[in-house]
């Protein structure tokens, strides 16, 4: 075992320079550059900028230069650490993104038990329950929650409560404590308004957790040893949860790891068509406008995300699953 | 009406300060003052304070401006609210009159220029402001080349060299250029240091640490290091945008106490603000401007349209006018004001004359006749009624009724008439008569004449301008194609003079000779009408293609306009828009509307917003409306 996560953990170097360089073109892929995205945006706000500060800003920012020396340049300061600059903020990228973490990880990890709160009860309820009103009830707005896109429930729900009960829903806090500096009441506050984003990013996986944890469930329950248990006169609660839902669990918590780098871009639409402050919509400008370095500092602690999070996802099945650790 | 915009005219202040008024000043200060913390605010004043016109009403002190941006690249939403400059622009745009500066005289031939500073004017941080911080912006700043590779037109003699800037005495600094420098005060009352470029005053005693010539280099090589820059150029670019950096002093109303890069972006009250209102009130009336960042401009619509900003007019999209107007009557939380564009048009459509992909159907479009049988087929009222919700009216790319430069109505509606005949018969005679079963025109080798109007939908509703006009051009036997773009590729196809048609919008007629006017084809980035006609003058005609004789023409008249005297200006830009639109190098459909960031949101207790205002990106507007006399009623 150890030896296997040595190995994977071996190839990381590897894997993260590949990206990288994946990364790097497919940023510099569409036309233009950062100051290209710039001109745009000023003309499409009504202002404009000369030729000559053009060229200026374009020497300054070395956006002159060939792909391959802009990469190679990236590359040297990776190495060093050093994300580089923000084109559009003229801030350390490391900053921009360490500023937004915090939050980020936050209303992720508060969606994400939200998630499996609601999703694990909601399916052993349905399969111990089959074809009972409360499953087809529960059936219905699994398959709502999977078809609605996320971002539609955000629109609709940010409508409703401003034309039905005249609350603003966008945002993390309310305005008198964005800027404001942590207290108790600005955590009240963030609790206040967290709850909601972080049920609109989750009932898409909740539904679609819930289903699954219905159907496996709905397989282990009719297995011999279920039978055996109970005619031995097993308790039935007892029972149901001790053996056939540890089963059932196993696919769902082999997809724990993609939680990791879901963590972070889930949210991308959700969070800015509901003005959240984190990561998502900071990546979203960053590409729109073609700040490279920073779309490129964000999408590689995505990839690293990624690849750490599936061996989690391994590592857990082997812990949670016997037949796994003994066939290794 | 005095003479607009292009003209040099300086308009003395309307009012004048109460006899022996004596001054006052914000609750906030007059406790600092006491405290000790504060000079008395007749010491912070320079002797002759600039006098603000009110709006409406003399304001009451206070209050928190709530507005939304969308973050460091919208910096230019701070520029227009503060609009920094020695000389700005009259709330109606016809007149430029003293804000940070006292007063500026012409010499008779207009090529001295004398600009006298206010005595006893000081920064944000209470030094003086004085004529060596328009030197210091002119040797170590404008002159030095590694700050400025390439010296910006306004500043700038035919011959390449710098005008010469003198002091003359600490308020006094004199401009010389070796041509008569008739635009010079339109230029100055841009020059406030918006589009990341450089004010022409700069705080020196501030900058002057992070600057070669006078503090260690290896210093400053260290800083910018530090904080992740590669030269010291970036670094005091970095530490001289108020934006970026609220250390650095402002002359401005309000000076910014945390970054545009932070979520909500604040600015609080200059003490040392060098304007007044007519009793002797210190303005600005409000204490602290809060712009809170939207990453997405509809979300920021939806909290304008729940009345969350207090005024709010930059990124307020048209097309959520009738929810405005429905919420202003059911909720009365607010009202909506609109201020129309200033002049020109709202969509226009470039036609592509040096359109080489398809030299057949290129060379039609460069037949004048061609666009003008384009221009009789639109439906002009359609599109004003179904796009622009029934305001504004139909009209060329030329300047407004109440500008100075308009060439008169008969110009103004020149070929908007909706004339579909007319058209047909245009075309016919072009040699475009012979039609395919489709009713599609046939080119002379025997192709459809096919337009492809590529759209960006910038401001929001030009798609369906687009898809308006391409039936009506259909309906006369031009195919026409709608292709939606991102902006960066529709850009990058305009500069490699790839797009054969595009909608964007003329709203640079008020200026043609200064900034990045569209009328001037060796302007960029410019509409699509001529891509190669600049490289044309960029190469001294050896590539690219040579514009026609009517183009030639305008660029002739831009020359001399520019050193012309205000009369002979005003009928050379008569003349200019003449031109342009007899010949339709671009196509004008509808203007004036409040496209723009032109629909104003204000709530009920947000005062002293004007009901008519000059709308333009040089005017620096909601900054023309002069903002430090906005006040909330008590």
């Amino acid at each position: 075992m150890t030896r296997y996560i040595l190995q994977r953990l071996a190839l990381l170097p590897l894997l993260m320079v590949i990206y990288s360089f994946v990364i790097f073109a497919i940023i510099q892929a569409p036309p233009g550059d950062f100051l290209t995205a710039y001109v745009a945006t000023l003309s499409s706000s009504g202002s404009s900028i000369s030729a000559e500060q053009i060229a200026a800003l374009r020497s300054q920012y070395g956006l002159d230069q060939p792909f391959i020396v802009q990469y190679f340049l990236w590359l040297k300061h990776l190495f060093h650490g050093d994300f580089g600059l923000s084109l559009e903020y003229q801030r350390p990228n490391a900053e921009l993104i360490g500023e937004q973490l915090g939050l980020t990880i936050a209303l992720a990890l508060f969606s994400f038990v939200l998630t499996w709160v609601i999703a694990v009860p909601a399916g052993i309820y349905s399969a111990t329950h089959p074809r009972s009103w409360a499953d087809h009830a529960l059936t219905v707005i699994n398959y709502v929650g999977v078809a609605t896109p996320n971002f539609m429930l955000a629109l609709i729900l940010m409508w409703v409560a401003f034309a039905y009960f005249d609350i603003s829903v966008t945002g993390l806090y309310s305005p008198e404590y964005v800027d404001a500096p942590w207290s108790l009441a600005k955590f009240w506050d963030l609790l206040a308004h967290i709850w909601l984003p972080a049920l609109v990013l989750g009932i898409a996986g909740t539904a679609r957790l819930s289903r699954i944890m219905r159907a496996n469930l709905l397989d282990e329950l009719n297995k011999p040893y279920v039978v055996t248990a109970r005619a031995k006169g097993m308790r039935e609660w007892q029972l149901v949860l001790r053996y056939p839902v540890r089963l059932a669990l196993n696919p769902l918590v082999s997809t724990i790891g993609w939680y990791l780098p879901l963590l972070f871009s889930g949210s991308l639409i959700v969070a800015t068509v509901m003005n959240l402050p984190n990561i998502g919509p900071l990546l979203l400008r960053a590409l729109v406008n073609q700040d490279m370095y920073l779309a490129g500092g964000i999408l590689l602690i995505y990839s690293f995300l990624t690849i750490v999070g599936t061996l989690l996802s391994d590592v857990a099945l082997a812990l949670i699953d016997p037949r796994i650790r003994v066939e290794k | 009406m005095a003479l607009a915009a292009g003209a040099a005219v300086l308009t003395a202040p309307e009012v004048a300060l109460a006899q022996g008024a004596k001054y006052k000043e914000a609750p906030a200060l007059a406790d600092q003052v006491k405290g000790g913390k504060l000079p008395p605010v007749e010491a912070r004043l320079p002797e002759k304070p600039l006098v603000v016109p009110v709006a409406e009403k003399v304001g009451d002190y206070g209050g928190v401006w709530r507005r939304a941006f969308l973050g460091p690249a919208d910096a230019n939403n701070y520029v227009r609210v503060v609009y920094d400059a020695l000389f700005r622009f009259s709330p109606d745009g016809a007149k430029i009159e003293p804000k940070i500066a006292e007063s500026a005289e012409p010499s008779a031939d207009y090529k001295t220029w004398t600009i006298k500073l206010r005595k006893g004017a000081k920064w944000s941080d209470g030094q003086p402001f004085t004529a060596n911080d328009i030197l210091f912006w002119y040797k170590d700043v404008l002159l030095n080349k590694e700050l400025t590779p390439t010296l910006p037109g306004w500043i700038r003699n035919a011959d390449g060299t710098p005008a010469k800037v003198e002091k003359v005495d600490d308020q006094t600094v004199r401009f010389t250029y070796a041509a008569p420098a008739t635009l010079f005060l339109t230029a100055v009352a841009n020059q406030d240091g918006a589009d990341r470029t450089f004010a022409m005053f700069l705080p020196a005693h501030y900058l002057k640490k992070f600057h070669p010539a006078y503090a260690d280099k290896a210093e400053i090589d260290k800083m910018a290091h530090a904080a992740g820059f590669k030269a010291w150029t970036e670094l005091f670019a970095n530490k001289n945008a108020p934006p970026e950096n609220p250390e650095r002093p402002t002359m401005a109303a309000w000076a910014p106490t945390s970054r545009a890069s932070d979520p909500v972006f604040t600015l609080r009250r200059n003490p040392y603000y060098v304007g007044v209102d007519k009793d002797g009130n210190q303005l600005p009336y409000i204490d602290e401007v809060r712009f809170t960042y939207f990453a997405d401009a509809q979300a920021l619509n939806l909290q304008a349209i729940a009345g969350n900003f207090d005024m709010q007019e930059r990124h307020v999209n048209m097309t959520n006018y009738p929810v405005l107007k429905e919420q202003e009557k059911s909720a009365k939380k607010y009202r909506v004001i609109t201020w129309p564009t200033f002049g020109g048009a709202d969509a226009v459509i470039a036609i592509n004359q040096t359109y080489t992909a398809d030299p057949v159907m290129g060379k039609v479009m460069a037949n004048v006749d061609f666009r003008k049988a384009l221009s009789l087929a639109i439906n002009r009222d359609q599109i004003k009624e179904s796009v622009f919700l029934g305001l504004g009216e139909p009209r060329q790319g030329v300047p407004a009724p109440w500008h100075p430069y308009y060439p008169g109505d008969e110009w103004a509606k020149k070929y908007t008439e909706f004339k579909r005949d007319e058209a047909n018969k245009l075309l016919d005679g072009i040699g475009l008569d012979k039609k395919d079963a489709n009713g599609i025109r046939l080119l002379p080798n025997g192709k459809p004449a096919t337009i492809e109007i590529s759209v960006v939908p910038a401001f929001g509703a030009w798609p369906d301008v687009a898809l308006l006009v391409s039936k009506d051009w259909d309906a006369v036997g031009i195919k026409t194609i709608v292709q939606i773009r991102e902006r960066a590729l529709h850009f990058t196809m305009r500069d490699n003079n790839e797009l054969m048609a595009e909608i964007w919008n003329e709203d640079t007629s008020a200026f043609p000779y200064t900034g990045n006017a569209k009328v001037d084809p060796r302007n960029t980035p410019i509409l699509t009408m001529g891509p190669l006609w600049l490289r044309w003058y960029a190469t001294g005609g050896k590539e690219g293609a040579e514009p026609p004789p009517a183009m030639k023409r305008i660029v002739e008249i831009v020359d001399k306009a520019r050193t012309a005297p205000p009369d002979e200006q005003v009928k050379l830009s008569q003349e200019l828009y003449r031109i342009w639109a007899e010949n339709l190098f671009e196509i004008g459909t509808i203007g004036l509307t409040p496209m723009v960031q032109g629909v104003v949101v204000a709530t009920n207790k947000f005062q002293n917003v004007p009901k008519t205002l000059g709308n333009d990106w040089p005017l620096r507007s909601p900054g023309n409306a002069r903002t430090e006399q906005f006040y909330f009623a008590k």
